[in-house]
């Protein structure tokens, strides 16, 4: 897989060591801004209330 | 895809000096060696987004709460301030963050408390007294009744992370704009259903009092990093303090 993407990236080795590490940048950040907060909730570390549900 | 990456490995062991790919057997042997690799890579790459999980968790959604409290609880001070007459604070408003929670027991520092216990109001870094299932008597309306808080105990600013530090006798100290509410701890449950909303009553019989009085409760999850059960602390009001025009704490937190 990772194989593969390096495969198909433009470029010499330089050119594509620079556009994965923005992919990787561009994957962290869109995990933590838009995944993680959506997944959150839905698992059952944070409940903090007493209620009757 | 494995089409491909076939191609793609043939130009390589087509390379000078390798033997060239033969049979059909090594044919197999390869895409099974593929299929192991990529299921692999996709382990691999569940472990980093599970690590990356723990750090957004413990310690990402810490800096946004404590960055979005520290602006609230700065516009609050703000309002009080500019509000504030030359003999002492005005009156009460309960806009915004209706006032600042003291624990000594957690370490220093402040906990702004506003209304509601939704994750949109806790993630805040902040504490929200109840509306539901069972309103927070306010301590500035006067009246008996249980003032009932709920805050995170680790991410999002982790308000409540130390209540276990909180033993009996300890104060917790809540601040208007006028008045510092001075509580003392008398009941501690460590671990409760977290459907056992009996706890925020008016009387939290519970906590072993029977009368109409004066209450604090503190809710959060327990344990630590988990949410099965509840954590509850009761403290009872010993007596309150008008907030003079330098806003000097009282001895408690001293």
């Amino acid at each position: 897989m990772y194989g593969w993407i390096w495969r198909h990236l433009p470029g010499n080795a330089w050119a594509k060591a620079l556009v994965s590490l923005v992919l990787v940048v561009a994957v962290v950040y869109a995990l933590f801004q838009y995944v993680f907060p959506w997944a959150e909730p839905l698992l059952p570390f944070n409940d903090v209330t007493v209620d009757n549900q | 895809m494995a089409a491909t990456t076939d191609t793609d490995h043939e130009e390589h062991t087509a390379a000078p000096g390798t033997p060239p790919p033969a049979g059909r057997r090594r044919g197999a042997g390869r895409l099974a060696a593929l299929a192991v690799s990529f299921l692999g890579e996709l382990l691999i790459t569940a472990g980093l987004v599970l690590g990356l999980f723990v750090a957004y968790s413990l310690w990402w959604t810490n800096v946004v709460a404590d960055r979005a409290a520290d602006r609230q609880a700065e516009r609050v001070r703000d309002t009080w301030a500019r509000e504030a007459g030359p003999s002492g604070p005005g009156a009460l408003d309960t806009k915004a963050g209706i006032g600042f929670l003291h624990v000594p027991a957690m370490g220093a520092g402040e906990v702004l408390v506003e209304k509601g216990t939704s994750s949109e109001i806790l993630n805040d870094g902040v504490a929200g007294y109840y509306t539901d299932p069972v309103e927070a008597t306010l301590p500035a309306s006067g009246e008996k009744g249980n003032f009932s808080l709920a805050a995170h105990r680790d991410g999002h600013g982790a308000k409540f992370h130390d209540i276990h530090k909180i033993k009996k006798g300890d104060p917790i100290v809540f601040e208007t704009k006028d008045t510092w509410y001075v509580y003392k701890v008398y009941g501690i449950l460590p671990e409760t259903s977290k459907y056992n909303v009996d706890v925020l009553a008016p009387v939290p019989e519970e906590s072993g009092r029977e009368e109409a009085g004066h209450y604090i409760t503190l809710t959060t999850c327990t344990p630590v990093y988990t949410s099965r059960y509840r954590y509850v602390v009761w403290g009872e009001l010993v007596r309150t303090e008008k907030v003079d025009g330098d806003r000097t704490p009282p001895k408690e937190l001293g």
